[in-house]
C-alpha cells in the first residue's frame, strides 16, 4: 500500500512560512476568543475569516466541505435544541426576568401529545448560531496551523515552545501514520465488498455496523505496525530523550514576531471591548 | 587474519512466552569489509539474528538470552540500543514502516539528531549519504513520492549516514519489484566494494546473493547448519531443498544435468561461471524423445473481454491506454510488468473497482459498469497480497461464511459450501480459531477458502508470492493449479517469473500502461527485449537456454532447469 500524504497544503504562503510557535499562539488566541465571545455576528465574522484564511493558504475546499457536511446534522441538532430548550442561559445573558420576554418563533398547540405547549424562541435560535460558528472556528483553526506546517518543523517548534519532546513526537507520529490507517481501512472495506458486501444497498445504520466490524482488524494491524515502528525507532537511536540535536533551527523571524504582536493586541482589544463595552456578549451592542 | 567487526559466541535466545529457542548455540565471526549472506527458511531465526546484532534482541523484546554478541569491544547486552545504533545500521523489510520523517533530508537526519550529532555535521552527511545511494537532489521530497526501490535506498542512506561499522539488511528486496530489488542489491554491492562497508543481508534472492555475497550462513531452526562461500553453499542443492530453500537456477540446472549422467565438472552458482561449460552442453546430442509441450488451445466465447481500455486517475496520471484482450474459460494467465505498468489498474477494472475512462470491460458478455462490485464478486474471486487486510471475522468458519451470508445463500448452502471450503483448504481443525492467531501461510489459506466458497468462475491472485518463502509461494501456486485443473480461469500477477513456468500457459506483459505482449509463456519468456523494456528479467534457465541457442542454432527455447536436463539427457537416462 502506498503511503498517502497527510492533508498538508502544497501552497507556499505567508502563513506556511511562519514558524510553528506563532501558529500555535494564533490557535490559542483564536480559541480563547471563540470561547469568550457569545455574539453570533462576531462569531460569524471570526468563522468566515478563519475559513477564508484556510482557503487562502491552500487548505482544499473539498476538505472544508467534508467537515461542513459531517457537521450539518450536528448543527441542525444544535439549532433545534437551543431554539426549544435554551431558555435559562439566554434569559440570564439578556437579563430577562420572565419567559414572556423571550421572542417566540412558534408554539405547538396545547392539545398536541407530549410536545403540546412547547415553543421555539428567536433568542435560543440565535444563540444556537453563536455556538455553530464557535464550533466551526474551533474545528478549522487547528488544521489551519497543522496543515500548513511540515511535520518535522512542528516537532522543532513544539520543543522550542517547551512542549516535551516525547509528546511532540507522538503528535507528529499520529499525523504521519493517520493516512496509513486510512489506507488500511479502505483496503479492508474493499476486501469486504469483494466478498459480496453490497454497501450501496445498505442503510446508514447497517453501514455503521460494517465500519465498526473493521475496527478489530484495523486495531490489530495498527498494533502490529506500532511494534514494528518501535523496533525501527530503536534501531535509529530514538530514546524519547529531549537531549538531541535538530537539523533545522527554529528561529523566530520578524514576520513571526509581527503575528504574535498583532494577535496579542487583538486579544487585549477584544477583552477590553468585551469587559468595558460588552462588545462580543450575547445581546450586546454587536 | 581479517579484522573482526562482530562476534557471536554461544548465542541462544527465546522470546517471552515462546516455548522454543529461536537461536540456538550460534557461533559466528563477521569480518570487516565482508558481505555476509544470511539464508534459511521462514522461522529459521534470520531476523532475530539481525536484531541481536544491534541489541534489539534481547533489550527491546526481553526473553531469555544466553551467550554474548560483541560489536567491536561492546557487549550488546551491556550497552543501550541507542549507543549501539551508532555502530550498527539496520534496513528492514517493509519500505513503508521504516520511513518516519516527511522529507528525505529529515529521514536521514533523524538518527543523527538522536545521536546528538551537531547540525553542521548532519548537513554535511546528508548529501554524502544520498550520493552513495544515488538519490541526489531528492532532499526536499516526501518519502512517499519515491518508488519502492528508492524508499529502500533512502532507508539505506539513513542507516549509512550514521557511518556504522556494520550495515544489516533484513529481506530488503522481498517487497520490491525486480527494478527496485536490482537497485538495492547494486547499492549494497557498491557500498561494500567502494566504501568497504561490512554488510549482513538476509535475503531469499538466491541469484543475487550468489553474485554479491562473500560468505553465506545457512540457518535452520535457530542453528547455523552451514557456513561457506556462495559456491560451497548454493551448490549443495539437496541441503537447500531439505531446508525449503531455492538455489540459483543456474545451480539447479547444472545439478539436474549432472543427475542425468552427463559429466559436469562443477555446479556453478553464477551465470558467468556457467559460461565456459555451455559450448560443450549446447553441442550434445539432444534426447530424441524430448518434445516441447504445445501451448494449450483454448476456444469459446471470452469470459473476460477488454476493448480499447484507457484509464486516467483523477490526478491526471494516465495509467492505461489502448488495452484490448480476451480471456477465455479455463485459461491460466500470468500478468507481468514493472510497478506502475498498469497491472493492478487493469485487474481493478475486471472487478469494477475502477471504471474505464475509455473503452469497455465485459465479464460474461456484460459491461462491468452495469454490475455492482458485490455482484461481480460472485463471478470473480480476488485474492490480494496481504491476507491480513482481508480478515475481519472472529473465527475461521465465520470468515468462510462471510461472503455466503452477504450473497443471501440459504443456510443449507452456506453450511455445505463452508464445509467444502474448510476441507479443501485443510482448515477443518482450526475452524473455531481466530484467523489472525494462525501462521501467515494458514491465514492466506483462510482468505483463499473464503473466496472459493463463493465458487467464482475466475480467480485472481494479486502478488500472492510477495513476502512468502519458497515453500509458501509454491503452496499458494499449487492451489492455483488445482483450481485451474478443476476448470477455473486463473489470473496471477507476480514479479517472481522463475516460479511460473510450471503453472501459467499464457503471459500478458504490461509496460507503462500498455499491453506490450500477449503470448504463450515460452514465447513471452524468450522475448528478451520486450521483458527488458518493462525492467523484467527472464529466469536464469531461460538465459542459459538462449545462450546455448546462440552456440547451437538448433537448441530449443527452454524454460526450466528440468526441461534443459531432460532435453540434454542421454536417451536412456532421461528423467
Amino acid at each position: 500500500m502506498s503511503m498517502m500524504k497527510f492533508q498538508t497544503v502544497e501552497r507556499d504562503s505567508f502563513f506556511s512560512r511562519l514558524d510553528f510557535r506563532p501558529k500555535l499562539f494564533v490557535v490559542m488566541i483564536v480559541t480563547i476568543i471563540a470561547f469568550a465571545w457569545e455574539s453570533p455576528l462576531l462569531q460569524l465574522i471570526l468563522a468566515v475569516v478563519i475559513v477564508a484564511t484556510c482557503l487562502l493558504v491552500g487548505v482544499k475546499w473539498s476538505y472544508i466541505r467534508t467537515i461542513l457536511l459531517i457537521m450539518i446534522p450536528f448543527y441542525l441538532l444544535l439549532l433545534l435544541t437551543h431554539a426549544f430548550f435554551n431558555r435559562d442561559q439566554v434569559m440570564a445573558l439578556e437579563g430577562y426576568d420572565s419567559l414572556d420576554q423571550l421572542r417566540r418563533i412558534f408554539t405547538f398547540p396545547e392539545n398536541w401529545p407530549i410536545i403540546g405547549g412547547s415553543f421555539a424562541t428567536w433568542d435560543g435560535l440565535i444563540y444556537g448560531f453563536n455556538v455553530i460558528f464557535k464550533t466551526l472556528t474551533l474545528t478549522l483553526v487547528i488544521p489551519l496551523a497543522v496543515f500548513t506546517t511540515e511535520v518535522n518543523n512542528m516537532i522543532v517548534g513544539m520543543v522550542r515552545a517547551k512542549i516535551p519532546y516525547k509528546i511532540a513526537f507522538i503528535f507528529s507520529s499520529t499525523l504521519r501514520f493517520f493516512p496509513l490507517l486510512i489506507g488500511e481501512f479502505t483496503a479492508i472495506i474493499e476486501a469486504q465488498r469483494l466478498r459480496g458486501l453490497a454497501m450501496e444497498k445498505m442503510s446508514p445504520i447497517k453501514r455503521v455496523k460494517v465500519y465498526s466490524k473493521v475496527a478489530v482488524p484495523l486495531i490489530l494491524g495498527a498494533l502490529v505496525k506500532s511494534q514494528q515502528l518501535e523496533v525501527v525507532l530503536q534501531s535509529k537511536a530514538f530514546s524519547g530523550s529531549p537531549d538531541r540535536t535538530y537539523l533545522h533551527e527554529s528561529i523566530l523571524k520578524p514576520a513571526d514576531y509581527a503575528i504574535m504582536v498583532f494577535f496579542t493586541v487583538f486579544f487585549l482589544t477584544a477583552f477590553f471591548l468585551l469587559i468595558y463595552y460588552k462588545i462580543g456578549t450575547f445581546g450586546g451592542p454587536i | 587474519m581479517p579484522e573482526l567487526i562482530a562476534v557471536l559466541k554461544d548465542v541462544s535466545y527465546k522470546y517471552p512466552r515462546s516455548t522454543d529457542f529461536v537461536l540456538s548455540n550460534v557461533n559466528l565471526e563477521i569480518h570487516k569489509g565482508e558481505f555476509l549472506g544470511l539464508i534459511g527458511p521462514t522461522g529459521a531465526g534470520k531476523s532475530t539474528l539481525c536484531m541481536a546484532l544491534n541489541g534489539i534482541v534481547p533489550q527491546f523484546y526481553g526473553g531469555r538470552f544466553f551467550g554474548s554478541v560483541h560489536i567491536g569491544d561492546l557487549d550488546t547486552t551491556e550497552h543501550p540500543i541507542s549507543e549501539l545504533a551508532s555502530l550498527v545500521g539496520q534496513v528492514f523489510e517493509d519500505p513503508e514502516i521504516q520511513l518516519i520523517a516527511t522529507s528525505v533530508e529529515n529521514e536521514i537526519a533523524f538518527a543523527l539528531e538522536n545521536l546528538r550529532i551537531p547540525r553542521e555535521v548532519i548537513s554535511e552527511r546528508i548529501p554524502k549519504a544520498l550520493s552513495a545511494v544515488r538519490l541526489e537532489g531528492t532532499e526536499q521530497k516526501a518519502p512517499n513520492e519515491l518508488s519502492g526501490g528508492q524508499k529502500q535506498r533512502l532507508a539505506i542512506a539513513a542507516a549509512i549516514a550514521v557511518q556504522p561499522d556494520l550495515l544489516i539488511m533484513d529481506e530488503p528486496t522481498s517487497q520490491l519489484d525486480p527494478v527496485g530489488a536490482e537497485e538495492v542489491f547494486a547499492t549494497a554491492h557498491e557500498l561494500n566494494q567502494e566504501l568497504g562497508m561490512t554488510i549482513v543481508m538476509a535475503s531469499r534472492a538466491a541469484e543475487e546473493m550468489a553474485e554479491f555475497a562473500h560468505r553465506i550462513v545457512l540457518l535452520s531452526h535457530g542453528e547455523i547448519i552451514a557456513l561457506g562461500t556462495p559456491d560451497e553453499i548454493y551448490s549443495q542443492i539437496e541441503l537447500l531443498a531439505s531446508n525449503n530453500l531455492r538455489p540459483p537456477q543456474v545451480a539447479s540446472t547444472f545439478y539436474s544435468i549432472r543427475k542425468t549422467g552427463i559429466a559436469v565438472p562443477k555446479v556453478p552458482v553464477r551465470m558467468k561461471d556457467a559460461t565456459p561449460y555451455l559450448g560443450d552442453l549446447a553441442n550434445l546430442k539432444p534426447n530424441p524423445s524430448f518434445a516441447l509441450p504445445a501451448p494449450p488451445k483454448v476456444t469459446g466465447e471470452p469470459l473476460l473481454s477488454v476493448k480499447d481500455l484507457a484509464h486516467v486517475y483523477p490526478d491526471g496520471t494516465k495509467a492505461l491506454y489502448g488495452v484490448s484482450l480476451d480471456i477465455r474459460e479455463g485459461e491460466y494467465v500470468l500478468i507481468i510488468g514493472q510497478n506502475g505498468a498498469g497491472k493492478s489498474t487493469l485487474v481493478k477494472h475486471f472487478l469494477n473497482l475502477l471504471q474505464p475512462t475509455e473503452g469497455v470491460v465485459k465479464v460474461g458478455g456484460t459491461d462491468t459498469r452495469e454490475m455492482t462490485v458485490s455482484a461481480l464478486a460472485r463471478r470473480i474471486g480476488y485474492i490480494a497480497q496481504n491476507p491480513d487486510n482481508q480478515i475481519f471475522n472472529d473465527s475461521v468458519r465465520a470468515e468462510i461464511e462471510f461472503a455466503l451470508r452477504n450473497l443471501d445463500y440459504s443456510p443449507e448452502v452456506i453450511e455445505t459450501r463452508t464445509r467444502e471450503s474448510l476441507e479443501a483448504m485443510g482448515l477443518m481443525d482450526v475452524q473455531d480459531r481466530h484467523p489472525l492467531s494462525l501462521p501467515k501461510g494458514d491465514r492466506a489459506r483462510v482468505v483463499i477458502g473464503a473466496i472459493l466458497a463463493m465458487k467464482p468462475e475466475i480467480i485472481i491472485f494479486d502478488e500472492p508470492t510477495t513476502g512468502q518463502d519458497y515453500l509458501g509461494a509454491q503452496y499458494i501456486l499449487n492451489i492455483s493449479r488445482d483450481l485451474h485443473k478443476a476448470g477455473k480461469t486463473v489470473i496471477v500477477i507476480t514479479h517472481h517469473l522463475y516460479l511460473m513456468p510450471e503453472y501459467a500457459d499464457r503471459v500478458i506483459v504490461m509496460g507503462k500502461g500498455t499491453l506490450l505482449l500477449d503470448q504463450d509463456i515460452r514465447s513471452a519468456y524468450h522475448a528478451k527485449d520486450i521483458l527488458k523494456s518493462t525492467f523484467l528479467t527472464a529466469p536464469q534457465a531461460v538465459h542459459l537456454s538462449r545462450q546455448m541457442q546462440q552456440l547451437n542454432g538448433n537448441f530449443l527455447p527452454l524454460l526450466t532447469p528440468k526441461e534443459i536436463a531432460d532435453y540434454l539427457a542421454p536417451e536412456e537416462g532421461a528423467s
